[in-house]
């Protein structure tokens, strides 16, 4: 790989980074690929090392890293809770008028005047579940 | 978690869990500072083991969490690492345990007359 290829191949591989290892090692590491590439090593074989070096380096725990973590999942938890109340709430009204309308729903009740003549609703026959040896039967 | 100089004395072998990139730097560093490029050069002579870039930069960050080494002032944005008190107590302490691991070793090879 030519020159400005690996170098670019290199940088853009340590933008992978956290930005404070940027800050500290990011202008040493750049000359120490370099000078590796240099010396024979392939620019391939570099970014990987730094590829793989980025990944631990997210991955390890560290105790600033993990109350940033933990305040993260505090704020996506109360934001769900948040929605979940907001859908729970506009879908009250929505039931409530709907339970309004029970007299024109009382059509379909077993007896009353619309209810189909020979049918017996599902209602008037209660559903029991027997578990027997862990097989579920409905009757 | 910096090791103290306290825990080096006390026979606990803090390297046993760093890895071998870590303690084949302490062995680099054991004989003066260094900075990255120098280090990779003095493993691969010492040990003939290639250590990746990447690989040196998360040891190197590791160590010095530890206290074991110290960033020295850079020069030329080279930062030289140097070993610490207490990492040069956490390396003789590791060399020992690996010294009597291979006594040990080497004893029972003989005994068995491999």
């Amino acid at each position: 790989m030519d020159d400005p290829r690996a170098a670019r191949l290199v940088e853009t591989v340590l933008r992978c980074y956290p930005a404070r290892w940027q800050r500290r090692h990011g202008e040493e590491a750049a000359d120490l690929a370099t000078l590796l590439i240099r010396d024979g090593t392939p620019a391939v074989s570099v970014a990987w090392s730094y590829l793989a070096g980025a990944a631990r380096e997210w991955l390890t725990p560290r105790p600033g890293r993990y109350l940033t973590a933990v305040a993260c999942a505090l704020l996506v938890a109360a934001c769900s809770l948040g929605v979940s109340a907001g859908l729970l709430a506009s879908a009250a009204p929505a039931r409530a008028a709907s339970t309004s309308q029970a007299p024109g729903r009382s059509q379909c009740r077993p007896g009353s005047p619309g209810a189909v003549p020979g049918v017996t609703p599902a209602i008037s026959r209660p559903q029991v579940i027997i578990w027997d040896t862990g097989h579920g039967r409905s009757c | 978690m910096a090791v103290s100089r306290r825990d080096g004395r006390a026979g606990q072998d803090v390297l046993r869990r760093v890895g071998e990139a870590s303690v084949l730097i302490l062995i680099s560093l054991a004989d003066g500072p260094k900075h990255g490029y120098a280090l990779i050069q003095d493993i691969k002579q010492l040990a003939d083991v290639e250590l990746g870039p990447g690989t040196l930069y998360g040891a190197l960050d590791r160590l010095e969490r530890l206290g074991l080494i110290e960033p020295l002032p850079a020069d030329d944005r080279r930062h030289p690492y140097r070993i610490t008190a207490p990492g040069a107590a956490a390396l003789r302490v590791h060399l020992d345990s690996l010294e009597r691991v291979s006594a040990a070793g080497r004893l029972r090879l003989r005994l068995g007359g491999i």
